[in-house]
């Protein structure tokens, strides 16, 4: 995954985000599935996790 | 905010098979770079004992408060001794900005996205121009394009392995790739990184896992949107190819399923708002989880000064008081 800030957007006329709102609790698995797919995401990595804790944070050697 | 330990387990289960998508990719990528990384060096070379007892570091992400503050221009002109992690999509603008490795030796650029369409941050006559000079890393799965483009730049290769799914044991890709990876040349085989999904986790973790840096300034690294942002560029989060989206998201503003996507949030530290995506909610919270579990040697300060990033054992300071502290050694 890569976060795409896209330099070309400052030419647009920004259209400023007036409300202030809170969290309107957590979104489904499904929602976030959702927008995944309607972003148009293409994967590429993702948060790796092991029950073996300390090999998340890396390993020297593999 | 805090979304609880199951719903980001789950929502990082729904990225994983996501990015399975890419499985193919991996592989052919790995095969086309394998007689490469036979060939070139392994990342854990760069670890080298420095005189800098405390060896800082600065990760350079594209995130929109480093040109809203002048970051590059500020680092420019400092005498910052330390290293410079660069994300490789902000390569062009940092070496344009005058942050080179001319003037700052230790400089890194780094890649973890398999896609072909991140050699277009290799090629650029100014990364032609100080290539020979920057130290590369690339995951084994990079794509051997825009590896071929660094290298044509004259940067020195360095190879790592990114965790994808070494915990499912022998059959894994990360235990095969290392297998075949270790079978000539690289006997104790290649650091393996955790990616965090992005290259930003990815160049912090490069920072101590790999360089060994002590203290780690992050500039550029927001995890989230301003909240004077435009909507089509908070929208447009993770289309691929750093292409214009011909149609933003389709998602109605005023409705409470909006209103969960995309939460305006308050930063205690900086005392402003942030809106954070689904994609940057699953960022911010494994750097977090990740910077609160790093061994006690390792700092790290947020000098983004925005965004998303605060929370435990994350010093939040601004960019020109970090270059200050670092010069006359007492960040603390």
């Amino acid at each position: 995954m890569k976060s795409n800030f896209k330099e070309n957007y400052k030419e647009k006329k920004p259209t400023a985000i007036s409300e202030i709102y809170e969290q309107k609790g957590t979104m489904s698995d499904e929602e976030f599935e959702k927008f995944i797919i309607e972003s148009g995401a293409r994967g590429s990595f993702m948060v790796y996790r092991s029950d073996k804790k300390d090999e998340e944070l890396g390993m020297d050697e593999l | 905010m805090s979304i609880s330990k199951s719903k980001i387990k789950s929502y990082e289960k729904i990225l994983k098979n996501k990015a399975y998508e890419e499985y193919e990719l991996w592989i052919s990528n790995f095969a086309l770079n394998l007689k490469n990384i036979w060939n070139e060096h392994s990342a854990g070379i760069l670890n080298t004992n420095s005189t800098d007892t405390e060896k800082h570091a600065i990760v350079i992400g594209k995130g929109p408060s480093i040109n809203k503050h002048k970051h590059l221009k500020l680092l420019a002109e400092s005498n910052f001794s330390g290293s410079i992690i660069c994300c490789d999509g902000k390569l062009i603008d940092t070496l344009n900005a005058g942050v080179t490795p001319e003037k700052f030796p230790n400089f890194y650029v780094v890649t973890v996205d398999p896609l072909r369409s991140i050699k277009r941050n290799y090629d650029d006559p100014i990364v032609q121009k100080y290539g020979s000079k920057i130290k590369a890393i690339f995951s084994v799965v990079s794509h051997p394009d825009a590896v071929e483009s660094a290298r044509n730049a004259k940067m020195k290769i360095h190879w790592m392995h990114s965790l994808v799914d070494y915990n499912e044991g022998k059959k894994s890709f990360n235990y095969i790739t290392s297998v075949m990876v270790r079978s000539k040349n690289h006997s104790k085989g290649l650091p393996a990184i955790q990616t965090g999904a992005n290259v930003g986790t990815s160049s912090w973790f490069v920072g101590w896992k790999i360089l060994g840096c002590k203290k780690i300034a992050l500039i550029g690294i927001n995890h989230g949107w301003e909240a004077d942002d435009p909507w089509d560029l908070i929208l447009s989060h993770t289309l691929n190819n750093n292409e214009m989206p011909s149609e933003p998201i389709n998602i109605d503003k005023t409705t409470d399923s909006f209103k969960k996507l995309f939460p305006k949030l308050y930063n205690p530290d900086l005392k402003s708002y942030f809106i954070i995506d689904p994609i940057f909610q699953l960022y911010r919270s494994a750097l977090l989880e990740f910077i609160e579990r790093a061994p006690q040697w390792v700092s790290t300060y947020n000098a983004t000064e925005g965004g998303s990033i605060f929370g435990k054992r994350v010093k939040n300071l601004k960019f020109s008081e970090f270059l200050t502290k670092s010069a006359s050694k007492s960040l603390t």
